[in-house]
Formats: structure tokens, sequence, C-alpha cells
């Protein structure tokens, strides 16, 4: 039996953990006086490895988690839509009761033994199957004003309770993840200018709030106050730029010893810089360019709407997260709370960004079975219509292999024959 | 819808791009810039503290010891709350609050709170666990036997700088020059570096003081202090061939351990700093030089019969009327007279250049802080009577040092030697890196040395003026000398107030030190024989025990001095 698993973006996603996990290891492993001093008072064991362990927990949870994704069928994961998104909704309000966490001054973390866990993750990958579902729904019309600013209302309801935790980070790569899906449905443009317009007031209200105004004014000028407010970015800058072509070595980084806040999850980049240099930096940005295209193939090539809508959600979820983070951590925009996706340390964003590649492996499996299965069929005789692999009824599929021969899909009017 | 996928992912490319441009500017480009950056912080130059060198005795024994001890400083960035930290520290500290919050009360990233505490005390501190207020090492010199030889070992300030005696004067090689290392730190200001170079350790100097000597010296100086009620006392025991200096001491002393406590007055060595008129021990001078011109010889006559003489208008007369006294004679009972008519049958040319010759008027050359030279006035503005005054040992200022040496040419031959403590300096691991060189003029003959040791040997003799300075089984060369003290308020001799020295060497024939005792204002007895005499015969005897000298007699009385080997094998069997 052939293997129905796309290997390539199976191959980028583990060297991406590879380097995440070489790279956590590295940034936590030093014990400071620093860090040995807050492990006594909290009455905690000091490890070397104890990051890595919570991180190797993790994986181990999202390989199961990837498996799930993988095997479930597609057409149940659109009945699990709804549901999905009710569950994000909620998790969310958690965070306001006693079950939330807070740390660095900000609440967005439930209690999910043994860890916490942060809905606002969970709910980018809920938007992003909710969006493939609407968009290849009968409720969506590319040309209705109302239909546009349904997946809008759902959008603005969950960005307010990001606001409400003070997650700026997920509040904007939310909004700019459902904009692109929308977008990619093809809605007019005059709708995504009208919502431009409609926003722009909130942005900027949002934008001169003291602390974050504070985060804009030093992006633009970290030196400016390079033991205060800038001085994250300054740190940055250090380890970026001491790193060189080829790094300082692997382990040999001194930023991790305090000097840059978050250096193991926001800013793992950063480290990377150091130690593997300019050399290491853009093999891991070569390596979400592959993510990148990868997705974009194995989207082009599924046949039905829902899942072409899945793949995009999830390669430009990913992306995104990726180029925002890249951005932040070379001082192109402000900073934010958004880790790299497979690299960073923090169990929420693993375990959810696993959960979405399993998807996209499955999405990449069922269009493999059906290019299989093409090359079984008969060639087309009429352009109108293209045949259609997809197993519409569960009498359909035996063993992983179509029974029933195929349906026939009328492009013009898009029905099944 | 595809097309509109191509956009998205054109955006994103472009953004990949941006980020790779952006890199190759922060990465290479500007590397070297964020390369210093990174250094600045992560890497410290750290001044290696220096430890100071031990200052030892001859033998070795520690004189100058270091003892860790620990400091307290406080940085102003990390102190959160003024107050409350004064008020914690106080409760540790014995210092006020107020005091405490004006010293944590700056901009400095560093200042000192209290130094040099003890371990109990800095580890309360430590408990309290205060932010921005830290404890370091730092060595806190000792002196393991507090006052002894306290002037010539002196002490340090706060920060281990020579301020006395030898830890001024030897500051040079006591300390080494502060370097500095480069360790790595941790943006909370950790040091992270291992094995690096924690201290540098100064040299080791070797004084040529003997500990026990210098211990028998001090011991019977405080003897005669209380015995005599005198004002101070000063002994210097010099090894007469070299110029070292075995023992030296000056009382008043002080604690080197609480040098705060003392006056200025205990801190002075008076064995260089102090300057009296010698009196009679100053009469070898123009013994010496008669001799050493031919002008007389040891059995010439002077008729002292007169017991006084009249210089330049003036009458000068002897203690005791004697009758004709030889040359000799004429020394050995210190006779005023007879000195006097050998000072003017040679003139005063002579005795101002033999003056100088052995070293009067000028600094000995002691490597000690604060020799004075005295005073010799040119013989060009000596007055009528200066000539007979100076042969006695009178309008001349000398320090105990000056008469000290000048009899030591009479015991090592006729050399004038340069005085000094600094035996050598030893680097940590015991290498000599310094020697002081032995420095030595001749200034007389050998034969009229020998004559004038004779001479002086019969000072402790009967018929001599210091039958209580003899030693037991030994020979002792010397002269007594008894001078009046000029009260500074009226400018004339001081009716009751006199200084009473002795000056000698034993073994008279084979001198092993040369020893001088001066008693300032001793009450009482007066008379050199009679007040200094005894403390030299004292500080000579356990001297002499103390090094093992063969007495003089040892053959005559047949006895036998065993070396300790000897000794060892005789018990073994």
């Amino acid at each position: 039996m052939r293997l129905l698993i796309d290997k390539w973006l199976l191959l980028i996603v583990f060297v991406l953990i590879l380097i995440g996990l070489v790279s956590v290891y590295s940034s936590t492993s030093v014990v400071t006086p620093d860090v040995l001093e807050k492990g006594q008072e909290s009455g905690k064991q000091v490890s070397p490895f104890g990051f890595l362990k919570k991180q190797l927990f993790t994986l181990c949870v999202g390989i199961f988690a990837l498996f799930l994704a993988y095997k479930i069928r597609l057409n149940h994961l659109k009945i699990l839509t709804i549901p999905l998104l009710i569950i994000s909704l909620i998790c969310l309000l958690l965070v306001f009761t006693s079950l939330g966490v807070s740390a660095g001054g900000a609440r967005r973390w439930i209690r999910a033994w043994p860890t916490v866990f942060q809905p606002s993750e969970l709910v980018k990958l809920s938007i992003v199957i909710f969006m493939a579902w609407f968009l290849s729904s009968k409720y969506f019309n590319r040309d209705s004003i109302r239909s546009f600013f349904i997946p809008i209302g759902i959008l603005v309801v969950f960005q307010l309770l990001l606001i409400k935790q003070r997650d700026f980070g997920a509040v904007m790569s939310l909004g700019v993840l459902t904009v692109t899906l929308l977008f990619i449905g093809g809605v007019r443009l005059k709708y995504i200018c009208l919502l431009g317009l409609v926003s722009l007031p909130f942005i900027v209200k949002l934008a001169l709030e003291p602390y974050r105004l504070k985060r804009i004014t030093s992006f633009i000028d970290p030196w400016k106050d390079p033991l205060g407010s800038g001085f994250q970015l300054v740190q940055s800058f250090i380890a970026l730029g001491s790193g060189g072509i080829t790094g300082v070595g692997l382990g040999e980084g001194k930023q991790k010893l305090s000097y840059l806040p978050e250096i193991h999850t926001d800013f793992i980049f950063a480290l990377i810089g150091e130690e593997l240099g300019f050399v290491g930096t853009v093999v891991v940005i070569l390596l979400f360019i592959l993510f990148l295209m990868r997705g974009m193939w194995i989207a082009k090539n599924s046949h039905d709407s829902f899942s072409t809508y899945l793949a995009y959600g999830i390669t430009f979820m990913i992306s995104y997260q990726a180029l925002i983070n890249f951005l932040v951590v070379t001082g192109m925009i402000p900073t934010k709370g958004l880790p790299l996706p497979f690299i960073s340390y923090g169990g929420s964003s693993l375990f959810v960004n696993m959960t979405a590649v399993g998807i996209l492996l499955n999405v990449a499996k069922v269009n493999k079975q059906q290019r299989l299965l093409q090359t079984q069929s008969q060639p087309l005789t009429n352009k109108e219509h293209f045949q259609l692999y997809i197993p519409l009824t569960n009498n359909d599929v035996k063993d992983g292999v179509f029974i029933k021969p195929f349906y026939c899909f009328n492009r013009k009017t898009n029905t099944i024959v | 819808m595809h097309h509109r996928t191509i956009i998205i992912s054109i955006v994103l490319m472009i953004g990949f791009i941006a980020v790779t441009l952006r890199l190759v500017d922060i990465m290479i480009i500007n590397h070297d810039y964020y390369l210093n950056k990174a250094k600045g912080q992560q890497v410290k130059s750290e001044e290696i503290p220096v430890k100071r060198g031990l200052i030892l005795d001859r033998k070795g024994r520690e004189l100058a010891i270091n003892l860790d001890t620990e400091s307290v400083y406080s940085d102003s960035a990390e102190v959160k709350s003024i107050d409350e930290t004064a008020t914690k520290l106080a409760s540790v500290i014995n210092q006020k609050p107020e005091i405490i919050k004006t010293k944590l009360d700056t901009n400095k990233r560093f200042a000192w709170i209290e130094r040099k505490i003890d371990f109990e005390h800095s580890q309360k501190i430590k408990e309290l666990k205060l932010r921005g207020i830290g404890v370091i090492t730092e060595p806190k010199r000792f002196y393991p036997k507090g006052s002894l030889a306290s002037h010539i070992i002196g002490y340090v300030d706060i920060d281990n700088k020579g301020l006395e005696g030898a830890e001024e004067r030897f500051e040079r090689f006591l300390t080494a020059s502060p370097a500095k290392t480069v360790v790595m730190r941790d943006a909370k200001g950790n040091i992270l570096s291992e094995g690096h170079q924690r201290e540098i350790k100064g040299n080791n100097v070797v004084l040529t003081i003997d500990e026990g000597l210098q211990y028998i010296v001090e011991k019977n100086l405080e003897l005669v202090m209380k015995e005599r009620k005198a004002a101070s006392a000063t002994a210097i025991m010099m090894e007469p061939h070299t110029g070292e200096i075995l023992a030296m001491a000056s009382l008043p002393n002080y604690d080197l351990n609480s040098p705060s406590s003392s006056t200025p007055s205990t801190r002075r060595n008076r064995a260089i700093t102090d300057i009296y008129e010698p009196g009679s021990t100053y009469k070898i001078i123009v013994g010496v030089s008669a001799l050493q011109e031919g002008i007389v010889n040891t059995e010439m006559k002077f008729d002292c019969s007169a017991g006084s003489v009249e210089v330049g208008g003036k009458r000068i007369k002897d203690a005791h009327r004697h009758g004709v006294l030889t040359f000799k004679e004429v020394i050995q009972k210190s006779s005023n007279v007879g000195t006097i008519k050998i000072g003017l049958k040679l003139g005063k040319e002579k005795v101002y250049e033999y003056s100088k010759l052995f070293g009067f008027g000028s600094k000995t050359g002691i490597d000690l802080i604060g020799e004075v030279s005295g005073i010799l006035r040119h013989h060009s503005k000596w007055s009528g009577m200066s000539i007979g005054a100076i042969s006695i040992g009178q309008e001349v200022g000398v320090t105990p040092l000056q008469v000290l040496r000048a009899y030591t040419v009479i015991a090592n031959g006729g050399y004038l030697v340069r005085p000094h403590v600094l035996k050598e300096v030893r680097t940590p691991d015991n290498q000599v890196v310094f020697q002081s060189e032995i420095q030595k003029k001749r200034i007389i003959s050998e034969e009229v040395s020998a004559v004038f040791r004779d001479i002086l040997k019969t000072v402790t003799e009967d018929g001599g003026t210091a039958k209580e300075a003899r030693v037991d089984g030994n020979l002792v060369a010397g002269k007594t000398g008894t001078a009046q003290v000029i009260d500074p308020k009226t400018k004339k001799y001081s009716k009751d107030k006199y200084i009473s020295s002795f000056v000698g060497f034993v073994p008279a024939d084979k001198p092993r030190f040369s020893l001088i005792v001066v008693v300032y204002e001793p009450k009482g007895a007066i008379y050199g024989g009679v007040v200094a005499g005894p403390v030299f015969r004292k500080i000579a005897n356990e001297s002499l025990s103390y090094l093992n000298i063969l007495r003089d007699d040892a053959d005559e009385k047949g006895l036998l001095v065993m070396t300790n080997q000897e000794q060892k094998s005789n018990t073994a069997r």
C-alpha cells in the first residue's frame, strides 16, 4: 500500500520542530544564579532540562493531535466547525473566571493540567475551520455584503474578548487572517475597503493606549531608551548582530543570560540568529517559505472548496505568524506577543499548530487518494464537467478506496451530476 | 480564487524577503557594531583584588598578615526603599539609620555602607536579602604580634594603603599593580566565568628584624620605663658588619591593630626622629680622630687634676675630680676635661671633619620614613666655646641611630655601614626578587678601631663608668652618656630632665651586635651607667643566649656549648 501522507510537508515541519527543540534547550538550559534563586524561592528544583521536558511532553500530545487530525474525515470536521467555535469561545471566557492564569501583566491563559493553555491559539484554528466551512457553504455569496459581515461579526466578538485580555497580537493576526480568507473567498474589494475605513478609528484608538503607544514609539527609536521600553528590541538587535554570518556557535550565545526577555518564546529567532548566524536564520525563513509553497500546492490540488479554504487558511495562519514574528524580532513592526510556530517554547502554540498541520496533511492525503483514482479513471470528455472523487456518503469508500465509480461535477452550475 | 491566493503569497514572499534584507543589514553590515555592543554588556573588565604581601621577620615569622573580612555595599539603582533598607541594616550594623540613609541616598551604582565587618554580621546581612545590598570579601590587614615592632612595621588605611613604617616605605613591594580580568556576566551583573584569576598577591617583605630580639628589647625597655618612670625609651640593636637592624624599639608604642586609638606621640619612631644631645657617648669622636690623626697615643697623659677647663670663656667641669689620666683613662672615666683637652689639640676643623665622617649631621639612610639628620653646625659658625662643648657631646643634635652607627664603626673594624630594616623581598612562592645591598665605607683604620675597642672594654671594668652594663661571661665594649635636656621654654638646660644612654657592642672582640639604649627623663638616678647600663646588660644577656653565642670565657671555664644537633643525638642515646 502506498503511503498517502505528504512526506514533504511532514519533513519541513519535522525539521522546524527539531530546530525548535534545540533552540529551546539552548535558551533555557543555562542555570544562571538568577534562575537558581528564583527556583529556590518557589521551592522548585532547577534543572537545565526543565523547559525541554515540558516542550517534549507537548510534542507528544501534539503528535497525537496531529494523528487524530490526519485521520478524521473532513466532512466530520465540517460538522465539528460550530462546536469548535463555541468551545473556543468558552475557553476564551474561562480566562476571566477563577481558572484564568495571568502572567507578565496579561491574563491570557487557563489552567489545563498539567500546564496552562492559551485559548487564543485555539481560536485561530477554529476561525480558520469556520471560515473554510462558511466560504464553502451555501450561506456564502461573494457579492452579498451580508455574507461578508457575518464572519466579521463573529471575528469582532472574539477580538473584543482578546482585547480584554490585552492580546493585541492575536487580535491583529486573527483579523488579518479572516480578511485574507474573505479575500481569497472572492468577496468584493470594496467591502474590504469599507471594512478598513470602519475599523480605522478603532485601530487608532487601540494604538494610542499608553502602554501600546510606548511599544510603538520604542519601536520607532529603540535606542532612545535602550534600558527601558526599547530594551527588548535593542537586545534582540544585539543578539542578531553579534551572530554575524555563521553565529557564535550553538549553545554559545550570551543574550539568553537574562539580557533578552522572552528569548525562549517570542524572541527565539534572535537566539537562532546569535548562535547559528545569518545562515541559521535564512534556513528557518526558507523552511517557512517551503511550508508556504507546499501548503499552497496542497490547497490548489484540493478538489472541494472546503478543503481548499481549509488548506489555504492553515497555510496562511502559520505563515502569517512566522512572518509577524520575524518582523517583530527584526524591529520592523512593534512588539507583540506572538510565538514563532513550531520553534518557540510554548505548549498551546505547538499543540494547535501541529493539529493544524494534521488537518493539512489530511487534505493532502485526500488529494493523493483522488489523484490515484483519477489515473485509474476515464479522461474527461467535457470541459464543463470534471470528476469528483470525494466520498459523499459513507458507502462510497471502503478501506481508503472508492467503491462507487465517481460523481460528475458541472462547473457552470456547480451541481453534482 | 487562485489568483487572489497568488497575491497573498506574493505579499508574504515580499515580507520574507524584507526580513532577509533586514537581517543582512543587522547581521552582516552592522555585525561589528552589535558585536561591540554585546561585548560591552556581556563582558566586564573587572579589577582583580590585590592581596597585600606579608611582612616577615628575618626568620620568616609573620609580622603582618591578611584576614578575610566582608564589606557591605549598596547599588542605588537596585535599592527599593531607602528608609526600609536603612532601618533593616541598622538593626545589624552598629550604626544609626540616619547615617546609613545618607550613604544609601546617592546615585552611585556602588557605595560602601560598612567595611570590614566580621562574618557573623555579614551573614545576618545576607540573610536579610535586601535588594541592592551586597557583601564582598575584602582582605584586612592584621598584626598578630599587636604592638611589637609597631614603629617599624607601621599600618595601613581602610583601602590597605600603607600609612607608616615598612607598610608605607615598602608599599611598592607589598602591593602589585592592579590588573584587570575579563569576566562573563549576565544581565543582572552576576559573574558567570569560573576559574579566572581571583587575586593578585603582592610580594612578601622580609625584614632584618628578629622577632625574638625585638621582644627582648621591648620587654626590657618596658621594665626600665616602669622602674625609672621615664618619659620614653629607645633601643636599637644592629648587626655591626652589615648594618642590619635586628631590633628597634621605642616606648611608648601602640597597637597596630587599632592605630586610630593611638596618639601621634606614641606613633613616633624616636630612634630615628628624635634628636638629643648625646653627651659623653660623643666623646669617642674626638678620641678616635685623635688616634687616627696620630696626635695622641693610648698612654699619653692628660692633666685633669684641675677638675675643670676653660674654653671660650666658659668653664666646664668634671663630674668627679680626676688626677692625671692617660688617654685610655680619659675615655674610660669619661673625663670632660681630658676630652676637651684632646679636642683642643685636634682643632675645630678636625673635630667637625670627623663628626661628619661618622655620619653626624646627615641622615643614616635607613629605609624607614621620617628620619631626621640631626644638628651639626659647620665649624665656621662655631663660637669660641663650641669646640669644648662639641667634644663632650653638647651643641650637637643626634639621633640614637646615628650614635649607634658611630659605635658600630669601632665594632666592625672601621666601616661606616648603612643601617637598614629590609632584608629581602620574596615572591609569594618564595623566590627572592630583591635583596638589600650592604653598603659600607672605611672611615678609620683597622688598628685604630682595634685600639679603641680595647679602650671601650675598660668602660665596664672596674674603674669604668658602666660596671652595671657588664655582661656575664662576655666582654662588653661601650660608653655611657648622660645629657641634660634643653627646656624648650627657657632655652636653658633643664635642672631635672636628663637623657641617660649606653651604647656598645658584644662580645667586644668579635661583636655580634651593637646596641644602644636611651632612656629619656628617668626619675631618681640619671647617670647613663646606672639607668641605661643595666638595661643594656639585660638585653645583651638575654640576646646572647637567644642567639646561642659562646661565652668569651667558655674556654677558660671549660664550658661546653652543644649545638642543637649534638643535643638531639645526646638525648637520643
